[in-house]
């Protein structure tokens, strides 16, 4: 499921502004007052439950995660079960497979979020700009937002499929479009970037709206260009929402599952690391390995994140100062 | 809250039925028409049991995990479960299938085709009732064989004569190119048809580890050879490497449809194209089977084989009642019933016998014939890597090779056993 | 203003052409629904013949409809628990000062950008031990770890735009506590409750990896993980016209909630990403 939190961008920027005063806080807390007392205990009450609940399906299954990482075991061969240390690790990383995989994850991800984003971009500023129509653009693209993401899958896996699809007609071709690795990721990004280019336009919306318009005005009245105004006013002004699109994109993007899952079960070479560690684990059950692929996509994941958050604070540092 | 009434509802519903003394039994199953056997069975029983079903997923691979996935949590409700073959000796080993006695063994035997029994044993215990068999037929088309003077109903032919005959009439041939199990049948009955095998011989029940593969063989690169040349040649189907069963009747009953390897069943659905309009009246007409082809000319083919045997989940509380039950399923009325509505070819010889089975099967000696001579895929319990080590290597087969695909699908498979590989 | 009136023809080009975007693969797979038979394969658009025949397929197989159950049940309950539990906690982050907030938000996060299918194998050994396999609390449990973060953020940018003052302005005015909460601040939270609700709902309906890793049959299987197990008339047909005519019921839901709420969605998903 897709959980990307557009709000957490927020957060990311609350907790930048919190770091430029960081002299205040123990100050505050040498003198706890009976009503920061009050505060703090109302505080755990009401967060506490929401707490304990995020933390006991992801603790426990995370660590457990990375102690099976560490050994060799078939849940078909309990008996067969041994310590191996990071030898899981060394096998995957010195397998040609993940590495292809890896390669197959990336550009996936870089594809579509690139598309997205100037689709999505391209999206907002008509959202923003149409006068007519608005109501109905915003409700049609919160379908695609909206809607299962197996059945995105199946939609464009038979626009696609020679014996059912309409595309090959369409355009005279006889390509068989799942026979081979490109044409099926071709397919397989397509559906990815249609379902979900309107999160990414909606977050960029949001950035537009933010930009006060006697900006736009003034540059207008110095006689800027279209082009010009998008790239020196627009485009600067909302770094901060583009920073978050991308992120939460990337993110997701790298961890592309149900579409490949649908349409070609893996075959082809479209297979992604999401689905090499499916693979291992749900159908091989060499649950060892397969944790050990597990905790390696997660790392990256977390690496990605760190990458963007750390440049994102740089921009946010940028906007304040604008 | 409605929702919360409804799994009220669900979790009284399953309470319920152990009040009304019958064992309750669930048999999980992979195919809807199944529940009419169960239905039989239950009428038969007389209420000494209550035989429920539950259906499993549409195709082979996931229908493992779902079943392996339960037993591995301990489930006590999978009593009965149908289960594809190849994958027995996973479930045996992992000791999820209650072991049938040597007496069970015996009556369970009794009068079943020789390659539907010799996939329900693993190390000469049987796991799994035999309750229907299949093979793959060569289908044709009379009037196509006849242009390119060939007849497979006289005596056998070989793939390289199919081959040439779709070439030099302009036809297709129909067959299974797409990555999962169906790949597998084909690539197995062309390794044995050409005498080798796909584990070496002593590795059917080895550790991971020791396991030897013989693929890369003079019947390895043959296999090789003959599915890249039927892909890279016009008599391929369009679509060839995601084609199923269905894609290739599709190809099959088109108008430049030739030949075909396929199942039994399409004979029904040739039937009910007719009578949809998606053929014209009197399609059938044209069409014969004749037994699979060989690889090499003279040597009689090793026939595909696949089929469903009933099992006993090891954590079952009512064994008893489940035996009866399997007892029923497999019984030659239920698999004379299953074969007339579900299309699949019984595991018991005498079910052939029957005038009512002979009409509607037509090609019933050849289906009998194709279960005694078959060759049953890998018996492993490592089979679902198996599988999908020949599935990678043996894909696409445009793009195989017979130098180098044999022993590079052999080297992967040995890796991937061995645990320096993932899969 | 001529310049600019110009300009708004493009624009309504441009919309126009979003709209065809968003619905051109809808409208394919409604149309696919309605093919009978061999008409799946005519590879046209539209079907020769409009048939309900695949609905009939569908609602008659139990696997579909006991999915369907299923995955309104679940839903349902998991979006409610998440919205509560997440009320709680977006009061706290938005209005209190206390220790381990960050520790919470900082969670929160790493949850969201955690790979689920990494969570997914080590739950799956941890509920056949416990007995949750193949429940409906084995999928409720997880879905809310994974939408509570969701509604958390949502929920507590919205709190934040809440003019608490008003509520001491009530009670000035002489309403009680619970008065001026009940009347002053909860019509104003619940725009945002329910915007939080909409999006828990979807990406809980949505999701496929813990569909099909923690279930087994219908017993929890959700629409998702059916979907792409559905068999066909035989044992080796596709059933291509009957997936897509359960695709199309299972994407009403996501229709009527969109066409209902359109504004309060953008707004959900829009308000947090500017305001903070």
């Amino acid at each position: 499921m897709s959980t990307t939190v557009p709000a957490a961008a927020g957060e990311v920027r609350a907790e930048a502004d919190r770091q430029d005063a960081p002299a205040a806080a123990p100050a505050r807390r040498q003198r706890m007052t009976d009503r920061a007392r009050k505060e703090r205990n109302l505080g755990w009450l009401l967060a506490g439950p929401a707490f304990v609940v995020m933390l006991s399906v992801t603790a426990y299954p995370i660590a457990n995660a990375v102690w099976y990482s560490l050994f060799d075991f078939r849940l078909t061969d309990p008996d067969g079960r041994s310590f191996v240390g990071l030898g899981n690790y060394a096998t995957i990383l010195s397998d040609v497979l993940f590495w292809r995989q890896f390669g197959v994850t990336a550009a996936i991800t870089v594809v579509t979020v690139a598309v997205e984003f100037v689709l999505g971009f391209a999206l907002a500023l008509v959202m923003h700009r149409a006068l007519f129509l608005r109501k109905s653009v915003r409700t049609a693209i919160l379908v695609p937002y909206g809607i299962i993401t197996v059945v995105s899958a199946y939609a464009w896996q038979y626009a696609f499929t020679p014996a059912y699809g309409f595309v090959n007609p369409l355009f005279g071709s006889d390509l068989d479009w799942f026979g081979e690795t490109v044409p099926s990721l071709v397919v397989i990004c397509l559906s990815e970037i249609w379902k979900t280019t309107p999160f990414m336009s909606l977050l960029l919306l949001a950035g537009l709206a933010q930009i006060p318009s006697t900006y736009i005005e003034a540059a207008k009245v110095d006689g800027a260009t279209a082009w010009q105004r998008f790239r020196k006013v627009v485009v600067p002004n909302m770094k901060g929402a583009i920073m978050v699109a991308l992120l939460f994109r990337t993110l997701d993007a790298f961890r592309i599952f149900d579409n490949v899952f649908v349409m070609t079960q893996g075959a082809n070479g479209t297979e992604t690391l999401s689905f090499l560690a499916y693979r291992q684990t749900i159908t091989r059950v060499m649950i060892g390995l397969g944790s050990a692929v597990s905790v390696i996509l997660a790392v990256l994941v977390v690496l990605i994140a760190f990458l963007f958050i750390k440049g994102f604070k740089v921009n946010l540092a940028e906007q304040r100062g604008a | 809250m409605g929702a919360l009434g409804v799994a009220a509802t669900v979790v009284a519903a399953c309470g319920g039925g152990e009040t009304s003394g019958a064992p309750e039994l669930t048999w999980y199953i992979n195919n809807a028409v199944q529940v009419e056997i169960a239905d039989a069975c239950n009428e038969e029983a007389e209420g000494a049991y209550v035989l429920k079903t539950s259906l499993l997923p549409n195709s082979a691979a996931p229908q493992r995990e779902q079943l392996l996935r339960r037993l591995a949590a301990g489930d006590t409700t999978v009593d009965l479960l149908s289960l594809d073959p190849p994958f027995m000796a996973e479930f045996a080993n992992a000791g999820f299938l209650r072991p049938f006695t040597a007496e069970e063994q015996e009556e369970l035997s009794q009068g079943v085709l020789e390659g539907p029994l010799e996939q329900s044993l693993y190390e000469d215990t049987m796991f799994s009732a035999p309750f229907y068999g299949n093979t793959q037929l060569l289908w044709y088309k009379k009037s196509v064989a006849e242009e390119a003077g060939l007849d497979p109903a006289a005596a056998p032919v070989t793939w390289d004569q199919v081959i040439e005959a779709a070439e030099q009439t302009g036809t297709t041939v129909g067959v299974q190119g797409r990555r999962n199990e169906s790949l597998m049948v084909w690539v197995n009955a062309l390794v044995s048809s050409a005498g080798g095998s796909i584990l070496a011989e002593d590795s059917q029940g080895a550790a991971a580890e020791d396991v030897e593969s013989a693929l890369d063989s003079e019947a390895g690169a043959e296999a090789a050879r003959i599915m890249s040349t039927i892909a890279n040649s016009d008599i391929a189907p369009a679509g060839l490497s995601t084609a199923g069963e269905e894609e290739s009747r599709a190809a099959f009953q088109a108008d430049d449809g030739g030949f075909m390897v396929n199942w039994p069943y399409v004979w029904t659905a040739f039937e009910a194209a007719e009578a949809a309009g998606a053929v014209e009246e009197g399609f059938r007409d044209d069409i014969a089977w004749a037994r699979y082809p060989q690889v090499v000319e003279g040597e009689a083919s090793a026939t595909p084989l696949g089929g469903i045997g009933v099992s006993i989940g090891a954590y079952t509380e009512h064994e008893e009642a489940a035996l009866e039950a399997v007892r029923c399923v497999r019984s030659p009325e239920r698999q004379k019933q299953n074969m007339l509505t579900a299309g699949e070819p019984a595991a018991s010889a005498e079910v052939y016998d029957d005038p009512e089975v002979q009409e509607a099967f037509p090609m019933y000696e050849a289906i009998r014939e194709g279960l005694t001579d078959a060759a049953p895929r890998p018996i492993s319990p490592y089979y679902g890597d198996v599988t999908g080590v020949v599935q990678q290597g043996y894909h696409p087969p445009d793009a195989l090779d017979e130098q180098t695909t044999p022993a590079r699908t052999a080297d992967f498979l040995e890796a991937v056993l061995d645990g320096s590989r993932m899969l | 203003m001529s310049a600019g009136r110009k300009g708004q023809v493009w624009w309504i080009v441009g919309a126009v052409l979003i709209i065809v975007y968003a619905l051109v693969p809808v409208a394919w797979i409604v149309s696919l629904s309605f093919k009978a038979g061999d008409d799946i394969t005519n590879r046209k658009f539209w079907p020769t013949e409009w048939s309900f025949e695949n609905y009939l397929i569908v609602f008659r197989s139990d696997l579909f409809t006991t999915a369907l159950r299923n995955s309104v049940g679940i839903s349902l309950i998991a979006t409610t628990i998440s919205v509560v539990l997440a009320m709680f906690a977006a009061y706290a982050v938005a209005r209190l000062e206390f220790p381990g907030k960050k520790l919470l938000l900082s969670l929160a996060l790493a949850i969201t950008i955690f790979p689920i299918i990494a969570i997914a194998t080590p739950l799956f050994n941890l509920w056949r031990t416990v007995g949750l396999y193949d429940t409906w609390l084995g999928l409720i449990i997880p879905y809310l770890s994974f939408s509570l973060p969701l509604s958390v953020y949502v929920l507590s940018a919205f709190f934040r735009e809440i003019p608490w003052e008003m509520e001491q302005a009530a009670q000035v005015d002489g309403a009680t506590p619970l008065q001026a909460f009940r009347k002053v601040i909860v019509p104003l939270a619940a725009p945002g409750v329910f915007t939080a609700a909409i999006l828990t709902f979807f990406a809980i309906w949505n999701d496929f990896i813990f569909g099909i890793t923690l279930t087994s049959s219908e017993a929890a299987r959700p629409v998702p993980a059916a979907l792409a197990f559905f068999s066909g008339a035989s044992q080796f047909s596709q059933p291509t016209a009957p997936i897509a005519a359960a695709s199309v019921i299972v994407t009403i839901p996501v229709v009527v909630l969109v066409l209902l709420f359109q504004q309060k969605i953008v707004a959900g998903l829009t308000n947090g990403a500017v305001k903070g």
